[in-house]
């Protein structure tokens, strides 16, 4: 009996040995084999684009580890940009929500007390240190500014007679018709999986001015249940999207992020709505080659939507919370160089003065941000408010699926609305 | 004490000699008509015996495989959300609203057409290609390679080149234009093909797996068969419907079964190639659902009662079709 106890101890230790060996985990203490005596690793995840490269994410990773001593980093890298905050959830439910997280939506995780939350002394040094508040709290580094608008070839609109980049609504649809008139395809937005968020970066500009601009307390509203999508001012958004961005006037509503950047560089639209951090992207000559204006409002009025926050996030269940936010905050200082130059960021640290020679794009849209906010005409980005009233989790995708439809006409404005108010009551539920 | 793996009174090996190479023990008078009755006894297996041999594979499959799904079943009647600090029983109501929600029973016929295709087409090109790759020689021994390559990709691997393919401005459409077709279909992006596009991209990944498995199954075909018929003067067809096909009614069950657990839980090739679209009637599989009203949606509680629903329909399907085939095989 005693070999056979043996046998049974053998066999239930390696069982145990086995289902331990399924855990999952974020940071560990030295735990990876790699990290030297008395550090810890951090597990960090971030997402590609065309601007923010693997290389350049090793490269911030090496500067601020650095500056961190004690703390190794193992990052990993969401499926893609739009795919990130899906992803992020996924790995907290297999109990790995990673320590630090780039540019995750805090909303779902915040109130479910996945987040550390950000003191105000941790906070000081941010220009916005309130930017995304969920009811008071802070999940998020308010790292950075992000506003969208229209870039555009200058060559094209010369071709096409078009003298000077269009004020108003109906300046713009006359600029559309020339285009089309010479042969060129007014817009590029992409709009095609797994990264089919383009058409909702160019909705958003037709939001701000049509809905934000209007009233400013309309987000509120429509969590409150005081009204919907038929709403009048939304409609009208909407019914401007068609009008404009319809498939007959946009490059490849199938291309994904990363295919529709490289089609207007390579000249195959002429205009990109697209969000500030697109000056990165050009190269010098490219530079000098595109321009950019505000999307064009009903009276010709100054409207920008923008977004602060953007930064970095850490998990509240990390083994080492202290850490990892001492480390998101330094990341966050010493990315603000690289995150203007290599991400078109507007930084948001107290005193920031951007580094000579920045694209000459970067600072013509951050001009059109400093006289929007010196006219007090900055709205909310819809899909990027932020804190809290919010959309509800998992609407935005359908929001992209519904546009889809709307611009490739297998939707009209009356069925977009009705798909919007129906998923909004029941992910509000 | 009796070991479970020993032979038994009554275990007889072909031929009549019992496998324990011992003689027969008389039956013992049952009292009752219609002759002696062997004995068959059975006992418990001693607990070491147990405790080796069958508890730590219970121990894993219960906690790997019966605690979740038990686990999902009870989170399914549940209204959980991430969002939201207390969670409500629920009973059925999840279950309910699903099976009148529009967009669950899209994702559920969704997932019926991609299996449809998935196993018929990839059953009779698998089958197709096994036949003419039966033959020896290098040529056919790397065509076997370059059919299975696509098997080992992982699916997201696979996916990005169908989708370099099938791309508005893929290769196949940039081939079309240079046929002359002024407006090539958008096969990913006009909800009418994606599904069928999405589709098409799984039959070639899992093509490889099927010519493999008839491949096993006509080299268990003694060629004595096929050479008697032909003597006999049965032709081609003759020969392939009255001995390979039959013969290769285990190739076709596996595959079947395979391949019809592996469409109805596509997810990857999804998220890939349409992320669900086109638009809101696109190619979104109960899979996908699962996946994105669970970590998207944050709604842990109607994603289980979803991942519940999906379980009941995978193994009504399996079960009824590997019955159906089985006994097509003991009939055959």
């Amino acid at each position: 009996m005693g070999k056979r106890a043996n046998w049974v101890a053998m066999a239930a230790a390696l069982g145990l040995v086995g289902l331990t060996g399924c855990a999952v985990g974020g940071g560990s203490e030295g735990g990876d084999g790699n990290s030297s005596g008395g550090d810890v690793t951090l597990s960090l995840l971030t997402f590609e684009t065309p601007n923010l490269t693997a290389s350049y994410w090793d490269d911030i990773i090496a500067r601020t580890s650095a500056k961190v001593p004690g703390v190794k980093i193992k990052k990993l890298v969401a499926p893609s940009a739009e795919q990130r905050n899906e992803y992020a959830r996924q790995l907290d439910s297999t109990g790995a929500l990673p320590d630090i997280m780039v540019a995750i939506d805090p909303a779902g995780l915040a109130e479910g007390g996945k987040l550390a939350q950000f003191s105000k002394k941790e906070l000081a040094d941010w220009v916005s240190p309130t930017a995304n508040s969920f009811n008071g709290k802070i999940y998020q580094l308010p790292t950075n500014s992000q506003t969208w608008q229209i870039y555009y070839r200058k060559a094209a609109f010369e071709k096409a007679g078009i003298t000077t980049p269009p004020k108003k609504w109906d300046d713009l649809l006359a600029a559309v018709g020339k285009l089309k008139a010479a042969g060129i395809k007014p817009f590029v937005i992409g709009g095609g999986a797994p990264d089919g968020l383009g058409p909702r970066w160019t909705f958003s500009q037709l939001v701000a001015d049509e809905v934000y601009a209007k009233d400013p307390k309309w987000l509120d509203k429509l969590v409150e249940g005081k009204t919907d999508f038929s709403d009048p001012l939304f409609v009208n958004a909407a019914t401007k999207m068609k009008a404009l961005a319809g498939k007959e006037n946009v490059d490849n509503l199938s291309a994904t992020y990363a295919q529709a950047q490289e089609a207007f560089l390579a000249g195959k639209g002429a205009m990109y709505p697209m969000g500030s951090w697109f000056p990165a992207a050009p190269d010098k000559a490219q530079q000098k080659q595109i321009g950019v204006f505000p999307m064009p409002t009903q009276d010709g009025s100054l409207v920008v939507p923008t977004y602060t926050g953007g930064g970095l996030s850490v998990g509240a269940k990390s083994p080492h919370v202290a850490k990892a936010k001492k480390w998101a905050i330094e990341f966050s200082k010493l990315n603000a160089d690289g995150g203007a130059r290599y991400d078109g960021l507007f930084v948001a640290l107290k005193g920031y003065k951007p580094p000579s020679g920045l694209p000459p794009l970067y600072n013509t849209t951050l001009d059109l941000y400093n006289r929007a906010q010196s006219s007090g005409t900055v709205t909310p980005s819809f899909g990027n408010e932020g804190g809290v009233p919010a959309l509800p989790s998992g609407f935005i995708p359908k929001v992209d699926a519904a546009l889809n439809d709307l611009l490739n006409g297998r939707a009209d404005v009356g069925k977009f609305v009705a798909t919007l108010n129906k998923q909004f009551k029941e992910l509000s539920k | 004490m009796t070991h479970p793996l020993r032979s038994r009174p009554g275990d007889v090996a072909a031929g009549g000699v019992p496998r324990s190479g011992r003689p027969e023990p008389t039956a013992a008078p049952s009292g009752r008509t219609g002759g002696p009755r062997r004995r068959r006894t059975w006992t418990w297996p001693s607990a070491g015996a147990f405790a080796v041999f069958v508890l730590p594979t219970l121990t894993v499959f219960t906690a790997m495989v019966l605690a979740p799904i038990l686990w999902t079943l009870y989170i399914g009647m549940t209204d959980e959300r991430a969002t939201r600090p207390n969670t409500s029983f629920v009973g059925l109501d999840n279950y309910g609203f699903l099976l009148g929600d529009e967009e669950f029973r899209h994702s559920l016929w969704n997932t019926v057409v991609i299996t449809v295709i998935v196993v018929l087409l990839t059953n009779l090109l698998g089958l197709a290609i096994a036949l003419l790759l039966r033959r020896q020689g290098r040529l056919y021994s790397l065509l076997r390679g370059v059919y299975f390559t696509p098997v080992i990709l992982s699916a997201v691997v696979v996916s990005v080149i169908g989708r370099a393919i099938l791309a508005d401005d893929g290769l196949l459409n940039s081939t079309l234009v240079s046929l002359g077709v002024k407006s090539p279909p958008g096969w990913l992006t006009d909800p009418s093909y994606a599904i069928y596009s999405v589709s098409g991209i799984m039959v070639w990944q899992l093509l490889g797996f099927a010519v493999v498995v008839y491949l096993a199954g006509l080299a268990g075909i003694p060629a004595e068969l096929d050479e008697a018929a032909s003597l006999d003067g049965a032709g081609p067809w003759q020969q392939f419907r009255a001995i390979t096909w039959p013969m290769l009614a285990p190739a076709l069950t596996i595959n079947t079964v395979m391949l019809m657990i592996s469409a109805f839980k596509v997810y990857d090739q999804i998220a890939v190639l349409t992320n669900g679209g086109p638009g809101t009637d696109g190619t979104a599989t109960v899979a996908f659902e699962v996946i994105r009203t669970a970590f998207s949606e944050q709604r842990p509680g109607v994603a289980s009662a979803m991942a519940g629903i999906m379980l009941v329909v995978v193994s009504i399907a399996s079960v009824t079709t590997l019955k159906l085939l089985q006994r097509r095989e003991v009939n055959l």
